[in-house]
C-alpha cells in the first residue's frame, strides 16, 4: 500500500469476560491497514470474531464485559484511547455502520426521515428544513423511488431492501470516509442483494470513501472487494488482494472454504468439508488455531503459533506450509 | 414409472383482511394453479425469493395445509380423500426437515427421545429394539451413538440439523421435503449437510422436494428444478438444462443475481428493478411484468401458461421464442486451478474413511495439539 493508510490497526486483542469467570478470545494481535478508497472483505464464520472487530473500531463494544487493547488509528486519532464524547462525535459522521438487520437497527416509533435527519443535524448543524432537504436527497440518491413522500414513513412500511437501503443512506449522511458494512446483504434475496452490491460499488465510486465489508460469503467478496482478509478464531489467517486470494490462496482453512462452496461454474459432486469444530475460544489451542482441522498438519503445526507471513508480495498467510503449491506438486 | 408425488393445480389463498363478522375480505394469493410431480429418488427444487410461495406448495403437498382447489396424489392415492387415521399412515411416508434446527427440536427432550417418538407413534420398532434402532439411526447421519443422552442445545447448528435428518429417517420415509436445510448454517458445515443429504438419498433411495433460494445450493442438490415467481411456477427443466440455459426472463435474472467467488468472471448482470410486487394484488397478467425488461402489451392483460418442449423444459412466457440467447448469465470457465483443485481434494479425502463425521461434542475440550 503506497498512500498512507485511512485506519491502522496493530496489535487489536478483544477478550470477554464471561459471569462464569471463563475468558473467552474473541479477537487476538490483529493487524489491519486500509488505504483511502479501498473495499476490504474480512471474511469468516459464526464466531470468528469479524463482527467484534468491527464493533471494536466503532466503539460499541461494551465496557464492562469486553477488554479491547492495542490500537486502531483512524484520523489521527487512536480510537481505542479516544474520549466518549470525540467517539459521538466520529460515529455517523466520518465513521459509518450498516448492520445486517435493518429493521433492528432502525426505530420503528420515527419516521426514516426523523432518524436520518437527526443525524445530519447533530454532525452538521443547519436549520431542519435544510437537513431535510439534504435526507431527500440521500433517500434519491440510495434510489428510493418518490423520496419526497416516503421520507415520513415508519420503517415497518418498507420493505427489507428498502430499509437496507434507508440504513445506507443514513451512515452516507455524512460523508463518511470509512463505512463498514456488517453482512448488509446476508438477509435478503439474492435480486435484492444485486441490487444493494450495485448500489455500494456506484457509491464507492462517487464518495471515495472506504469501506470494510464483513461477511461469510466469497461470491458477496469476489465481486465488490479490492482486499481480503479471512479470519479463523479470531485471527487473521489470510490476507492478499481478491484476485489472488480466489485464485491462489495460501491457508488451508481458505482453500477448505473455497472448496466447500457450491458454485455455478463448477461441477463436483462431493463438496469438500472441514471436518471437525471451531476450537473453544475460552482456551485456545497453542499452536495452530486451525491445525485440528487441517488436512496437511504435522507436528510443527501444533508446537508453536505460526506468525502471519509474506508468502508472495502483498499475500500473507499464517501458515508454516505456505506456499500450498509445494504441498501437491 | 409413475410419479411419487403428483400435484396438480393446487390454488392456496389466506384472508389478508376480515370483515366485522369474520368473512374474508381479501386474500393473499399465496399459490395459483401450481402443478408438478417427483419421482421417486429424485430430488425437486422449488426456488425464488421470499414470499413466492415455495414454503406454502411444500406445505400444501403434505397436507400440513389444505389446497382450495387442486389434487395431490402420493403413489398414485388422493391424499385430499384420506382420513385422519389414513393422513397419518401417509406422514409416515413423507417428512419434513425445516431451515432452523434450533427451534425444530424439543430442547426438554433428549436426541434419543426425539428419536424414538415416531418410532413409538407408527409403531414401527418395539420398545425393546428403539435404542438400538436410534443408534443405528444416529450413525447414519454421522453422529456417535452415545449423543443420545444428551439435549440438543449441547449441540452445534450442523449437529442439530443432522439430529433433525436423523428424526425424519425414523419412520423410514419415501420423500423428504426440506425447507431451506442448510440457509441458516456456516458454509463448511452446509457442505457437510449437503453431502449427508445426497448419500443418504443414493443410499435410501429417498425423494426430496428442497425448497431453497440458494440457485448454487439447487444446481449442485437438484435434479429438477421449478422456479417460482408470486405463487406460480414461471420455469421447469432439468437442472443441467436449466442452468445452461435459462429461458424465462425471470430465471436468468435470479441466475445472473447470484455473486460468483471468481473476481474476473465474465457475466452480463440483470439487475431486476423495482421490488416484488405484493401477493395480495398481484400485476394482471404476467405476474413478472413489472419487472420485466421484454415487456408487451399482451403480457400486461394476459397471462402466459407454462407450456413445455419437447424436452420437458416448460417455460410460462408470451415471448419465449422470441427473447435473445441467455449468454453468459452463469459462467462456464470452471472453478480451479490444478494446483487449488488439487489442495481442495485433500479436504475431500479426509472426510471418505469410515471416520466420516469426525463429530465432535461443543461443550467438549478442544481438541487442541490432537
Amino acid at each position: 500500500m503506497t498512500a498512507s493508510p485511512l485506519i491502522e490497526i496493530e496489535g487489536l486483542r478483544v477478550l470477554f469476560h464471561g459471569d462464569d469467570g471463563r475468558v473467552t478470545h474473541a479477537v487476538d494481535a490483529l493487524d489491519l491497514k486500509l488505504a483511502p478508497g479501498a473495499t476490504l472483505g474480512l471474511v469468516g464464520e459464526s464466531g470468528c470474531g469479524k463482527s467484534v472487530t468491527s464493533l471494536a473500531i466503532m466503539g460499541l463494544l461494551p465496557k464492562r464485559s469486553a477488554n479491547v487493547s492495542g490500537a486502531i488509528r483512524f484520523d489521527g486519532f487512536d480510537l481505542l484511547q479516544t474520549a466518549d464524547t470525540t467517539l459521538r462525535d466520529l460515529r455517523g459522521n466520518r465513521l459509518a455502520m450498516i448492520f445486517q438487520e435493518p429493521m433492528t437497527s432502525l426505530n420503528p416509533s420515527f419516521t426514516i426521515g426523523d432518524q436520518i435527519i437527526e443525524t445530519i443535524l447533530r454532525h452538521r448543524g443547519g436549520s431542519r428544513p435544510s437537513a431535510r432537504e439534504r435526507a431527500i436527497a440521500l433517500l434519491r440518491r440510495v434510489h428510493i423511488p418518490s423520496p419526497e413522500k416516503r421520507i415520513d414513513d415508519y420503517p415497518h412500511r418498507l420493505s427489507g431492501g428498502m430499509r437496507q437501503r434507508v440504513m445506507i443512506a443514513m451512515a452516507l449522511a455524512c460523508d463518511p470516509r470509512l463505512l463498514i458494512a456488517d453482512e448488509p446483504t446476508t438477509a435478503l434475496d439474492v435480486t435484492l442483494q444485486a441490487q444493494i452490491l450495485e448500489l455500494m460499488r456506484e457509491l464507492k465510486a462517487a464518495s471515495g470513501a472506504a469501506i470494510i465489508l464483513i461477511t461469510h460469503d466469497l461470491g458477496v467478496v469476489a465481486e465488490v472487494c479490492d482486499e481480503v482478509a479471512v479470519m479463523y478464531a479470531g485471527e487473521i489467517v489470510e490476507r492478499a488482494s481478491v484476485d489472488e486470494l480466489f485464485a491462489a490462496p495460501q491457508h488451508p482453512y481458505t482453500v477448505g472454504l473455497l472448496g466447500s462452496i457450491p458454485r455455478l461454474d463448477r461441477r463436483t459432486d462431493h463438496l469438500a468439508t472441514i471436518e471437525g469444530m471451531v476450537p473453544n475460544m475460552t482456551r485456545p489451542p497453542t499452536g495452530c488455531r486451525f491445525a485440528a482441522r487441517c488436512p496437511f498438519v504435522s507436528d510443527v503445526c501444533t508446537e508453536a503459533p505460526p506468525p502471519l507471513v509474506e508468502v508472495n508480495p502483498g499475500h500473507d498467510s499464517r501458515c508454516v506450509k505456505a506456499p500450498l503449491e509445494r504441498l501437491v506438486s | 414409472m409413475t410419479a411419487l408425488l403428483e400435484a396438480d393445480g393446487l390454488v392456496k389463498r389466506f384472508p389478508a383482511t376480515r370483515s366485522l363478522f369474520g368473512r374474508p375480505t381479501a386474500f393473499v394469493r399465496a399459490v395459483e394453479s401450481v402443478s408438478f410431480s417427483v419421482k421417486a429418488g429424485e430430488t425437486l427444487a422449488l426456488v425464488g425469493e421470499s414470499g413466492c410461495g415455495k414454503s406454502t406448495v411444500s406445505r400444501l403437498a403434505l397436507r400440513l395445509i389444505e389446497p382450495d382447489a387442486g389434487a395431490i396424489r402420493f403413489e398414485g392415492r388422493d391424499l385430499l380423500a384420506l382420513t385422519a387415521t389414513e393422513l397419518r399412515a401417509f406422514r409416515r411416508k413423507a417428512q419434513l426437515i425445516f431451515q432452523d434446527p434450533y427451534a425444530s427440536l424439543n430442547p426438554r427432550m433428549t436426541v434419543g427421545q426425539v428419536l424414538a417418538e415416531p418410532l413409538a407413534l407408527h409403531n414401527l420398532v418395539p420398545a425393546s429394539a428403539r435404542r438400538e434402532r436410534v443408534e443405528q439411526i444416529l450413525r447414519m447421519v454421522g453422529l456417535e451413538p452415545r449423543v443420545a443422552r444428551r439435549y440438543p442445545h449441547e449441540f452445534s447448528g450442523g449437529q442439530r440439523q443432522r439430529i433433525a435428518i436423523a428424526r425424519a429417517l425414523a419412520v423410514e420415509p419415501k420423500l423428504i421435503i426440506c425447507d431451506e436445510p442448510v440457509s441458516a448454517l456456516d458454509v463448511s458445515i452446509r457442505s457437510q449437510i449437503l453431502n449427508l443429504l445426497r448419500d443418504l438419498q443414493q443410499r435410501l433411495g429417498l425423494a426430496y422436494i428442497f425448497v431453497s433460494h440458494d440457485l448454487a445450493v439447487v444446481k449442485h442438490i437438484a435434479d429438477r428444478v421449478a422456479v417460482m415467481n408470486l405463487g406460480q411456477i414461471v420455469e421447469t427443466a432439468a437442472t443441467d438444462a436449466l442452468f445452461a440455459a435459462p429461458r424465462h426472463p425471470y430465471t436468468r435474472a435470479l441466475l445472473s443475481a447470484i455473486p460468483v467467488p471468481k473476481p474476473q468472471a465474465k457475466r452480463s448482470r440483470i439487475v431486476l428493478q423495482g421490488e416484488l410486487p405484493s401477493a395480495l394484488n398481484p400485476p394482471t397478467g404476467c405476474r413478472f411484468h413489472s419487472r420485466c425488461a421484454y415487456v408487451v402489451e399482451r403480457c400486461r392483460v394476459e397471462g402466459p401458461a407454462l407450456i413445455a418442449d419437447s424436452t420437458g423444459h416448460a417455460t410460462a412466457c408470451h415471448r419465449v421464442a422470441e427473447l435473445p440467447p441467455a449468454d453468459a448469465v452463469v459462467p462456464h470457465d470452471g472453478g480451479f486451478s490444478p494446483a487449488l483443485e488439487k489442495l481442495v481434494a485433500a479436504f475431500s479425502l479426509s472426510t471418505e474413511g469410515p471416520a466420516r463425521g469426525g463429530v465432535d461434542i461443543v461443550s467438549a475440550s478442544p481438541r487442541a495439539g490432537a
